[in-house]
């Protein structure tokens, strides 16, 4: 088995650019929407042969076992060819949680089901009344003889409609002291009557996004993963690394690439107030990636990261978002047609980028909610 | 491995240095010494400028050979940074950049560069003209038969100078030429800028002058010295504006209404997140410019956008931190009694000089098109 992290990081930068550039499928590349599996079934299944599923899972469970600054140069690549991360929820969210906190018995059976995506994973965490409050979730799981009974509703569940099964956060015990404790986290299938999925219609047309009713329905007891009513804890354990993820610098980056190709095209850069709003988006772009890397290196020297992370969110967010809306102006009379626009030999579909680029600053913790931890944690303001 | 122990003796190097910056600055009065120094009518001349030179601030960039330090703009910046945050009325980052910076481009063996490095004489580069509307696009100030004649401005540290180095237009083109304070013909006139310092007009007419340089080297030189000042402008910026910040930051928790701090107030708490996060952007992007014009890869012309984003930045920066930091500040903002306005002030100043954030932005994005035109 290859020792990535044993590779220079330019090395394996190499290895990994050249197996996307000539493995990834050329239509599927900065693919505008999230796919459902049988449309990236075909990669997944290449990916699962090179054994490059699962980058941050540790090799012994099938992983790439890559180090914190391997890894970010792994999704740097992915980002920077437009290769579609497919349907990672299970790589992403709920293997890693079964790998700290699950059982042996639990191990064998879920992690070579989520990397050869035999079992297809959503995210049930949000509810109507649990959104930025999540410690505020209602959704109940009573134990009955060896099962739990689950009743209650998620919200904002990815491509729920295109998935086998569910980890969730539910209510096990509603007396607690505190909302956070008396929460716990479970795995449920999601065929069977007591589950109902409804998409729901985005601002972008697309459904992606859904509501999953419960109804009396079932999951067995082994299928708790780590201590009951300890799930609030462990589902917040995890979210150190995907800090810095959700600030990169890409989703920007290419953003301003496709604006400045779309409005070169339309002669925009002729006009010397475009120019100037153009400068100010590209430095902020620039700026925000010196801000990534001072980040990335500590990383890369083996630090934990603190709190302070959250201000690459807030900041590449907004400035993603600034980006689309700019290049809604240079499409001028276009700037509300649906569908790619033709500049030369490109097509840049302005609308979809601007719909991609508004629920950033709502996901992952909304920037209000970034920006009242950076208050509290990092400048320790009062309240 | 020969790279990781330099690296880590420069970083050494660098932190000592930057410690006896800040020792000595905060042994004068800090922040208390610029206002004092203002209300005295905005001179420096009380001996900092020997002790700075003493520290090896002024030398920091030159080349060992020639003999300065040898730690390049990064460690420059650092000291640029706490020039900024103590609000220091001598023109560390002109001398540094624009005198030292021409100096030992162009007359290495001149004993005015270690005079200059030393702190013996005090030297202010006098390299732009009014125009009709601004600056000037051309040269109209003379150099012929060892006399120079017309006029400068925007002249950092003028007032008070031992002498100047005048970028002028001789027979063969650009000259670099010294006049001394007090020669015929010289004329100085400062303009008192918003933080109490004077830009200074020069003009002369047939001044006496030596003949530092000529030609073609004068030119590139200029645009070498004037990328690394736009740089370390830049940097002094970061460092003012991020004292503004703590500033700020510690008056919203301290400051009581409605029987609580003002920054448990989650209006306050954002914006102030929202100058935190803009102020560790300004300081990691300088930063990274700073060590990028270091790298021997990076070619004038790269050099030269890469201030412009600098400048850009950190004048963005601090303009919007310390404005804000006078409205989180209250009534008590407007009044010249809180240190807050001082930093206002200051950021007024050194963000327009060499080119504010718009103007950096154009040039930037001119350069950027034009190497990619090139590419």
């Amino acid at each position: 088995m290859t020792d990535w992290n044993a590779m220079t990081d330019e090395d394996f930068r190499r290895e990994v650019h050249q197996f996307f550039e000539s493995e990834y499928p050329e239509e599927l590349r900065h693919l505008p929407h999230r796919p459902t599996f049988a449309e990236v079934e075909h990669w997944h299944r290449k990916l699962h042969a090179k054994g490059w599923v699962a980058p941050a899972w540790p090799a012994e469970y099938g992983g790439m076992g890559l180090s914190a600054a391997k890894l970010l140069i792994f999704y740097e690549e992915q980002q920077r060819w437009g290769v579609n991360r497919g349907r990672d929820m299970g790589v992403q969210m709920v293997g890693p949680l079964i790998i700290k906190f699950g059982t042996q018995t639990q191990k064998d059976y879920w992690l070579p089901r989520i990397l050869s995506c035999e079992d297809i994973w959503c995210q049930g965490y949000s509810e109507p009344g649990a959104g930025s409050d999540l410690a505020n979730l209602r959704t109940r799981a009573e134990i009955d003889g060896d099962d739990f009974v689950i009743n209650g509703q998620k919200i904002w569940t990815t491509m729920a409609h295109d998935a086998t099964h569910i980890f969730m956060l539910v209510r096990t015990d509603p007396d607690a002291p505190k909302k956070q404790q008396g929460i716990s986290f479970i795995l449920a299938p999601m065929d069977q009557p007591g589950v109902e999925v409804r998409t729901i219609r985005t601002l972008a047309g697309e459904t992606e996004f859904c509501e999953v009713f419960f109804d009396d329905a079932r999951t067995p007891r082994a299928n708790l993963v780590g201590e009951l009513n300890k799930g609030w804890t462990m589902a917040k354990a995890l979210l150190s690394f995907e800090r810095i993820f959700i600030g990169s610098p890409s989703l920007a980056q290419n953003a301003l690439g496709q604006l400045e190709v779309f409005a070169r095209g339309r002669g925009a850069f002729d006009d010397p107030v475009f120019r100037d709003r153009f400068a100010q988006a590209a430095l902020d772009v620039e700026d925000h990636a010196a801000l990534y890397s001072r980040f990335a290196d500590q990383l890369k020297r083996g630090e934990t990261l603190g709190a302070d992370v959250s201000m690459l969110k807030i900041w590449v967010t907004e400035c993603f978002q600034r980006i689309t809306e700019l290049m809604i102006e240079a499409a001028g009379p276009d700037g509300g047609t649906i569908g790619p626009l033709q500049v030369g030999n490109v097509s840049v579909d302005v609308l979809a980028s601007f719909y991609k680029a508004r629920p950033t600053t709502i996901y992952g913790g909304s920037n209000e909610i970034q920006r009242n931890i950076l208050s509290k944690a990092v400048l320790g303001l009062p309240g | 491995m020969k790279q990781t122990e330099d690296n880590t003796q420069d970083q050494q190097d660098l932190r000592l240095l930057r410690e006896s910056a800040q020792t000595l600055f905060a042994r004068a009065g800090g922040s208390d010494r610029a206002r004092k120094l203002r209300d005295a009518g905005g001179r420096w001349g009380d001996g900092m400028i020997t002790e700075l030179a003493g520290a090896g601030v002024f030398g920091v960039a030159v080349p060992e050979e020639n003999g300065g330090l040898g730690m390049g703009l990064a460690a420059a910046g650092v000291l640029a940074e706490e020039a900024g945050r103590v609000i220091a009325p001598e023109p560390v980052v002109a001398t540094i950049g624009l005198t030292i910076g021409l100096l030992y481009r162009l007359c290495p063996d001149h004993g005015m560069l270690e005079k200059a490095i030393g702190g013996e004489t005090v030297l202010a580069t006098a390299w732009q003209e009014r125009g009709a509307a601004g600056v000037a696009p051309g040269r109209d100030c003379r150099f012929a038969g060892g006399r120079l004649t017309g006029a400068k401005a925007w002249i950092a540290g003028a007032v008070g100078a031992d002498g100047y180095l005048v970028v002028a237009e001789g027979d063969g083109g650009a000259v670099l030429a010294y006049a001394e304070a007090g020669a015929a013909g010289l004329n100085v006139e400062g303009r008192r800028q918003a933080d109490g310092s004077a830009l200074g007009e020069l003009s002369f007419s047939a001044t006496p002058a030596e003949l530092l340089a000529e030609g073609a080297a004068v030119e590139a030189a200029l645009a070498e010295a004037v990328s690394d000042t736009t740089a370390l402008a830049a940097a002094e910026l970061v460092g003012l504006s991020g004292r503004a910040f703590e500033i700020v930051l510690d008056y919203v928790k301290t400051r009581e209404q409605f029987d609580k701090p003002i920054g448990a107030f989650q209006v306050i708490q954002h914006r102030a997140t929202d100058l935190y996060v803009m102020q560790e952007v300004a300081h990691a992007a300088v930063r990274e410019v700073l060590s990028s014009m270091d790298r021997a890869a990076a070619g004038p012309q790269a050099r030269a956008r890469l201030a412009s984003r600098a400048k850009a930045r950190a004048g963005v920066a601090a303009k919007k931190i310390t404005r804000d930091a006078v409205q989180l500040h209250g009534a008590v903002g407007y009044t010249d009694e809180f240190d807050i306005g001082l930093f206002l002030n200051r950021a007024l100043v050194l963000s327009a000089w060499l080119g504010d954030d718009t103007y950096h932005r154009r040039l930037w994005l001119d350069a950027r098109d034009k190497e990619g035109a090139e590419r």
